[in-house]
């Protein structure tokens, strides 16, 4: 059964990419949702004039721009498997339901992770000019919004199931995810914003940071992982 | 029917009564606990990072409001404890036991201010004996929420769910209490309403998460998907219940935390006084709820059976 | 179970109940269905028909009792039974953004079908669908996404078929391709379909099951069905009254 799970999954993966690559309707609203959030960023901090240092608060507006973005993309996937019925025709066939569950989420990761690397460069660019930055560190910033994202794309997908199904479905999940989020947000928060203003001191908070979303992705998958069988079952 | 309501009315007297007790106790009888002081130098700012001299510079103009008041500074090591004369950005004056005390700004490190900003020190203390039971006893019935969700899970078994809903109630109503004692007693101790300080926090995201599980609850149509999505999302939820119960002993916090052999005498009696009294309030709550939603029910059970 | 009762009985309900709390869904069906046979269902709303055929389906558990689809347990043996049967549902269930080519290939390889590129070229054409194949379902016409739909059901060689008021939302000329489908591979395959249109029901049907409020009603072989008497049956349970 392993090697029928293994190709199911692959098979749910290229799918989620040939129908995302030909339609580009999560890329682009995703993308173009966290270009807007820079807009609204640029306003908010307008009146702040420069008695800041915009790198105290780079790592919030980062991830503050990501959850946004990515209740967007998470509903948007899930309304795709619901819209024909599709999720239905998933459970038709002889698959185990965590390997649906980890195909939507592996699906979700990667579009996250890609709006997010089209998002960095686009801060750095709109936001830190001219500031001091330590490259060493900067170059650890990956490692946190890969461990950050796997979180969001893993418990997302669990809740997105659930509020795809409701009444209300935008709200009920920025409703259901972004207190359940907290503690890993925190985390990633701190990892980057270590990781931002760098040096050794920077570099072990980064590491703590780290320890705190890697804990709790590890909680979190596997909680996703033992209850996406009932969620998907009601 | 009958035994439910008469087993809630005797919770509903006992705990009143213990909970009354436990005022008396707190207000005429026992002292006032030596908790609840102000760790400023130790806040946990996690968006961005400050060195050391910066932070203490902070830490000194914010002592400076407290002229007067007892105050224990930790500085380049040792711990200096009495009045608080000034404070300024460069130096810290303290009048102690045996004599006056400078202290540099740039040895500065952790600053405790003892009672509050009115003329009654620590007479806001007294809220430690109703809100610290109250919210005990979210945490508790968080937990049988919880384990009703496994149990429905498993059996898919409608009274579980329905056991599950209520206690997830009886959590809102502690929750909503422990909140509103908190931001009194916070006001009275900080001088501040609110403060994201770790405890506050966590606790505000499991105000927000069982707030959540009832929005969810309301936006599902089909009764057993609702059942299941309710089960689930405790479960999911109840995972910031140890993390707010845990988190004042593993990082910094302002939150003060009760440590064994903190309590003694009176105290002690009082206190625990008004945790039996509150587990029984939380029950016959529970119970009287239950006996309703049970009654609601069989209302409903008559009806399908009519129908056919 | 002997293997030649596995290969007479198609489905084997026995008591079978949905229910929670005091709503039950299906209260205590029992039913047997020889291979072959074409049973239609006919109920009123609510009466439990969807969620018979999602627990023959496997997408739902029963609350009590058994079902048997081909001598396997729909809860115990649910992921080999899967391999076993198809749904044709009113509902595509197919992917807008892919082709026709690609949801048949995509649903192939969830099955293991074997030579997945030819097994879809010969769905495809047998549905006349293989002009298309190249395009999105997106621009597909209802009558076409359904004959998509039902190559989709047939990928794996189902032995039994579901259909979920199949002919809803349908124009004629669609129907009568349908039709024309369902006559190709009535012979081979049993069906389980649930039915609001009567006339189409029973002129399908071998087996004619009637549900109310998840109870059999009436479950009888269509030589044993007195037409008139049919109909009247079914009025009194859809509570209408009018002809």
């Amino acid at each position: 059964m392993a090697g029928a799970s293994g190709r199911q999954l692959r098979a749910m993966l290229r799918k989620d990419i040939v129908m995302e690559l030909r339609t580009k309707e999560m890329i682009m609203s995703m993308g173009l949702y966290s270009l807007l959030t820079m807009v609204v960023y640029f306003v908010a901090l307008s009146q702040a004039g420069s008695s800041f240092d915009p790198r105290d608060i780079a790592a919030g507006l980062l991830w503050l721009a990501f959850i946004f973005t990515s209740m967007l993309g998470l509903n948007r996937s899930l309304v795709h498997e619901k819209d024909q019925g599709c999720l239905e025709a998933l459970l038709l066939s002889p698959v185990d339901r965590p390997v649906i569950f980890f195909a939507k989420a592996g699906g979700n990761l990667i579009f996250l992770l890609a709006v997010e690397a089209l998002t960095l460069p686009v801060f750095g660019f709109l936001f830190l000019q001219g500031t001091q930055l330590d490259w060493g560190s900067i170059a650890l910033i990956p490692l946190a919004l890969i461990a950050g994202s796997v979180g969001i794309a893993g418990v997302g997908t669990l809740l997105a199931t659930m509020s795809v199904n409701t009444s209300g479905k935008d709200f009920v999940l920025a409703m259901l995810f972004i207190p359940l989020m907290y503690p890993l947000l925190l985390g990633a928060v701190t990892a980057t914003g270590g990781a931002i203003v760098g040096g050794a001191q920077g570099v072990s908070v980064f590491w703590t940071g780290m320890g705190w979303v890697i804990g709790y992705d590890v909680i979190m998958l596997l909680a996703s992982y033992g209850l996406y069988e009932f969620i998907v079952g009601a | 029917m009958r035994s439910i309501t008469t087993r809630a009315t005797i919770a509903l007297v006992l705990g009143g009564v213990l909970t009354l007790a436990a005022f008396f106790g707190a207000f005429f009888w026992a002292g006032v606990p030596d908790f609840g002081f102000v760790r400023t130098a130790e806040q946990v700012d996690s968006a961005r990072y400050k060195g050391p001299f910066e932070q203490a510079i902070d830490e000194a103009r914010y002592l400076a409001n407290y002229a007067g008041y007892t105050v224990q500074v930790e500085a380049d090591g040792e711990s200096v404890r009495g009045e608080l004369v000034s404070a300024d950005e460069e130096s810290v004056e303290i009048a102690t036991e045996s004599g006056g005390v400078t202290i540099d700004a740039a040895d500065f490190e952790a600053a405790t201010v003892f009672g509050s900003e009115y003329g009654r020190p620590d007479w806001g203390q007294k809220i430690f004996y109703f809100h610290v039971p109250v919210a005990e006893i979210s945490f508790v019935v968080f937990a049988f929420a919880a384990f009703y969700a496994v149990r429905f899970l498993m059996t898919r078994n409608r009274e579980f769910d329905t056991k599950n809903r209520v206690s997830m109630e009886v959590t809102l109503v502690f929750v909503g209490l422990t909140m509103a004692t908190g931001i009194l007693w916070t006001k009275a101790a900080w001088g501040v309403w609110w403060d994201w300080e770790p405890r506050l926090t966590t606790y505000f995201i499991l105000t927000l998460l069982v707030i959540a599980y009832f929005v969810l609850r309301n936006s599902v149509e089909d009764e057993e998907r609702r059942a299941v999505y309710g089960a689930v999302f405790t479960i999911l939820a109840f995972i910031d219940v140890p993390i707010s119960f845990f988190i004042t002993r593993l990082i910094p916090s302002n939150h003060p935390v009760i440590e064994s052999g903190g309590l003694e005498g009176p105290m002690l009696v009082s206190f625990i006084l008004g945790q039996i009294g509150m587990i029984a309030l939380g029950y016959a709550i529970y119970q009287l709820r239950m006996g309703e939603v049970q009654l609601q029910e069989r209302i409903e059970q008559a009806k399908t059976l009519l129908e056919r | 179970m002997t293997e030649e009762q596995q290969h007479t009985l198609a489905l084997e309900v026995r008591d079978l109940t949905r229910a929670f709390g005091v709503r039950k869904a299906l209260d205590g069906v029992s039913l047997e269905l020889p291979v072959g046979a074409f049973l239609s269902i006919f109920g009123p709303n609510g009466a439990g028909k969807t969620t018979l055929v999602k627990v023959l389906t496997t997408l739902l558990n029963p609350s009590s009792g058994s079902a048997r689809v081909l001598g396997r347990d729909v809860v115990s043996d649910a992921v080999e039974l899967r391999t076993h049967i198809g749904l044709i549902s009113h509902n595509p269930l197919l992917y807008p953004d892919l082709t026709a080519e690609e949801n048949l290939l995509f649903f192939a390889e969830m099955y293991g079908v074997d030579d997945p590129r030819v097994r879809v070229s010969e769905l495809l054409e047998a549905v006349e669908l293989d002009h298309r194949r190249l395009d999105l379902t997106r621009t597909f016409s209802r009558g076409m996404l359904q004959r998509l739909s039902i190559a989709r059901a047939l990928l794996h060689r189902p032995e039994v078929i579901f259909l979920d008021e199949p002919y809803s939302g349908l124009d004629p000329h669609a129907m009568d391709i349908l039709d024309g489908l369902i006559a190709q591979i009535r012979d081979s395959h049993t069906f389980v379909m649930i039915s609001h249109d009567l006339d189409k029901g029973l002129e399908l049907c071998s087996h004619a099951l009637i549900l109310a409020k998840g109870r059999v009603v009436l479950y009888e072989p269509r030589e044993a069905i007195d037409d008139a008497s049919f109909r009247q049956t079914y009025r009194s349970t859809v509570g209408m009254g009018v002809s």
